[in-house]
C-alpha cells in the first residue's frame, strides 16, 4: 500500500484543479454566432443527370465567396424522401433571383434560369425549394456544427482550438502550476486590500519556460489612479530587469526577481509561437521585455492594461474574472485587433470562482443595493 | 482645420474648451519639445498638461531609458501631474477637470484610455497615430461607451498635422537607414 498522506493530498489538488476550466478568448469572427443566408436547391430526380448539372449550375451560379459551401448534399434534411442516394444540388442564392417568388403560383426551376436556361439545361431537376447556408466559412468546431445542420459545410479544423473550447487544452500538471500562479496574484491582490480602488487586483508575471514567476503586483491606485495591478506588475519586470519607472518598496506584496544568469539558453523546449525574437526587439530599438512572458491576473484588465500588455509584447494572458470594461474579451478584444502590430492568446476562468469573490460585488449584475 | 468629437452625454458636464491661441501657443511648445527629442534621437513626441496657463506636466519618452514599454510622454507627462498635485497639496481630480493635453501624435490606446482614467477633459493633437491610435485610428477609446473607465473626452485634431508627420517620418528614416519596415501580419 503507498502511504495515504501524499495520495490524499495529490488527490486535493486534483479536485481543486477540476474546479475551474480555462477557456480561451477568440475573436468575434470565431466565437459569433453562424450567420445564414437564404438560397434555392432543387432534387436531383435523375441521379445520372448529376455531375452535368452540378458542371453547369456552378458555370452560371459559380457560388463567389461561398467556396466553403458543397454544391450537392444527400436529400431530405432528415425527412428521409426520396430514397438513400438520392441527392440535392444548391442552385443559387436568393440574392442571385432577386425578382424570383417562391410562393408565386409559377415559382418553377425555370424561374431561377434566364431565359435559354443561361447554359444549365434542367432536365433531373425536381422543384426548388428555399434553404439556409452559412455565410461564412466555420472557424471553429462548435461554429461548424451549426453550420453542418443547415447546409454541408467545409472545415478546416484548428485542431488547438477545438481542444481549447473543450477546456482541455493543458494537462493536469500544468492546471495545476496555472492554479499556484494565480494563487499568488490572488494572494497579491488580498495583500494589496483594494488598493484604494476598490476590490484591488492582483497580477502575477511568469516566465512558462522556467516555470518562475517573475513579478507579483497589486492595485497602489491610492497613490496614483494609472497603478493597476497590470502596470505595477509591467515595471516591475523592467526594474527586475535594471530599468522601471517606480518603486514599490513600501508595498510588501509588490515584488520581482531578476532573472538567472543563462535559464533561457539552456532551456530545451521551444519557444511558444507568440515570442518574437531579440531580434526583432533590437530592430526597432524597444525593450519588449515580456516577450515569451505569461500573466495571471484575477481581473479582465481594463483598456490601459490590456494596451500595455501589447506595447510590452506579452506572450499570453489568463484572468480569473471578467471585467464589465475589460478589454480582452469583454467590451474590446484587444487581443485580436486586426490593425496592432501584436497578437497574443487570452484564457479565462482560472480560479474563476475565487477571483469573482474577491471582486466582491462589484462586477455583479446591480440587482443588490 | 481642426475637427472635433463629441462626448456623449458631455451636455450635463460645464464646457471646457481653449481658445485658439492657447491651442496656437502650447501646440508651438509641444512641436519644439518634439523637434528636440528627434534632434537627440528620440521618438518626436512632444506633449504638455495645462491647467490654469500652467504647465503642470510634459513628458518625453522613456522606453529605452526604464526598459518599460508603457514608458510614453503622456504617461510620463500625467505622472508629472500627480507629483505637482501632492506636491502643492491639492486634489487631483479637481485639477484634471480643468486641464488640457497638447500633443503632437494622437495618444495610443492606452494613453488615451490613462487619460480618461484622470478624467482629462481635452486633448490637442496634430496628426493622427496609424499604429496605435485610441482617439479613432485603430480604437476610439476618447468616446467610447466604457462606464468604468473615467470619463470621455473631447479631441481637437489636425492642428499642425503634416509637421507632425514629417518629423515621424524623418525619425523613422534615421532610426531605419535601409527604410521602414513594415510589420508583416501573422494570420
Ligand atoms: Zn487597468
Ligand atoms: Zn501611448
Amino acid at each position: 500500500m503507498e502511504p495515504q498522506p501524499k495520495r490524499r493530498k495529490e488527490s486535493m489538488e486534483n479536485d481543486d484543479a477540476d474546479s475551474w476550466v480555462a477557456l480561451p478568448v477568440l475573436s468575434d469572427q470565431q466565437s459569433r454566432d453562424t450567420e445564414l443566408v437564404p438560397a434555392f436547391a432543387a432534387p436531383i430526380t435523375d441521379k445520372k443527370e448529376t455531375s452535368r448539372l452540378i458542371k453547369e449550375l456552378h458555370s452560371l451560379y459559380p457560388l463567389a465567396g461561398l467556396p466553403h459551401i458543397k454544391r450537392v448534399r444527400p436529400r431530405g434534411g432528415g425527412d428521409g424522401g426520396g430514397g438513400p442516394h438520392s441527392l440535392e444540388v444548391l442552385v443559387c442564392l436568393v440574392s442571385d433571383a432577386p425578382d424570383v417568388d417562391p410562393r408565386g403560383d409559377s415559382f418553377a426551376i425555370g424561374s431561377l434560369l434566364p431565359s435559354g436556361g443561361g447554359g444549365v439545361r434542367p432536365d433531373g431537376l425536381g422543384p426548388p425549394f428555399l434553404v439556409k447556408v452559412p455565410a461564412c466559412p466555420p472557424l471553429t468546431r462548435p461554429q461548424f456544427q451549426v453550420a453542418s445542420k443547415h447546409w454541408p459545410t467545409a472545415f478546416h479544423e484548428d485542431k488547438r482550438v477545438t481542444v481549447a473550447l473543450r477546456g482541455e487544452l493543458f494537462s493536469r500538471p500544468q492546471k495545476a502550476r496555472m492554479q499556484g500562479y494565480m494563487e499568488a496574484a490572488l494572494e497579491a491582490a488580498r495583500a494589496g486590500g483594494g488598493g484604494g480602488g476598490g476590490g484591488g487586483a492582483g497580477a502575477a508575471m511568469v516566465d512558462p519556460k522556467a516555470e518562475r514567476i517573475v513579478a507579483v503586483g497589486h492595485d497602489c491606485r491610492g497613490e496614483n489612479p494609472l497603478h493597476h495591478a497590470v502596470m505595477v506588475c509591467i515595471d516591475l519586470v523592467a526594474r527586475g530587469q535594471g530599468g522601471g519607472a517606480y518603486r514599490f518598496d513600501k508595498y510588501p506584496a509588490c515584488t520581482s526577481a531578476s532573472p538567472p544568469a543563462g535559464s533561457s539558453s539552456s532551456d530545451p523546449k521551444p519557444a511558444p509561437k507568440t515570442s518574437q525574437t531579440a531580434a526583432e526587439s533590437a530592430e526597432e530599438g524597444q525593450p519588449y521585455i515580456c516577450t515569451g512572458y505569461d500573466l495571471y491576473v484575477t481581473r479582465e484588465p481594463c483598456v490601459m492594461c490590456a494596451m500595455a500588455l501589447v506595447h510590452s509584447r506579452i506572450g499570453r494572458v489568463f484572468y480569473g474574472a471578467a471585467a464589465p470594461d475589460g478589454a480582452l474579451g469583454t467590451k474590446y478584444k484587444i487581443h485580436t485587433q486586426r490593425d496592432l502590430n501584436h497578437r497574443f492568446e487570452v484564457f479565462k476562468g482560472v480560479l474563476g470562482q475565487q477571483c469573482r469573490d474577491l471582486n466582491g460585488c462589484e462586477d455583479k449584475p446591480v440587482t443588490e443595493h | 482645420m481642426g475637427t472635433e468629437s463629441e462626448i456623449p452625454g458631455a451636455g450635463l458636464q460645464p464646457v471646457f474648451h481653449p481658445t485658439d491661441e492657447d491651442i496656437e501657443k502650447w501646440m508651438s511648445r509641444a512641436f519644439e519639445m518634439a523637434q528636440d527629442a528627434l534632434q537627440n534621437g528620440e521618438v518626436p513626441v512632444g506633449c504638455l498638461l495645462v491647467h490654469g496657463g500652467q504647465v503642470v506636466g510634459q513628458g518625453r519618452n522613456q522606453v529605452n531609458q526604464t526598459r518599460n514599454a508603457t514608458r510614453h510622454a503622456e504617461m510620463v507627462a500625467l505622472d508629472q501631474l500627480l507629483e505637482w498635485c501632492r506636491h502643492g497639496n491639492v486634489d487631483p481630480h479637481s485639477v484634471c477637470l480643468r486641464t488640457v493635453l497638447y500633443v503632437t501624435v494622437e495618444p495610443c490606446v492606452m494613453c488615451a484610455a490613462a487619460l480618461r482614467l484622470l478624467n482629462i477633459p481635452v486633448v490637442v493633437y496634430g496628426c493622427g497615430n496609424e499604429r496605435f491610435g485610441g482617439c479613432g485610428s485603430v480604437l476610439d477609446v476618447s468616446s467610447a461607451q466604457l462606464p468604468h473607465t473615467g470619463t470621455a473626452f473631447k479631441c481637437v485634431a489636425g492642428y499642425r498635422a503634416q509637421e507632425a508627420v514629417e518629423m515621424l517620418k524623418a525619425f523613422y528614416k534615421q532610426e531605419n537607414p535601409n527604410a521602414p519596415k513594415p510589420k508583416t501580419r501573422k494570420d
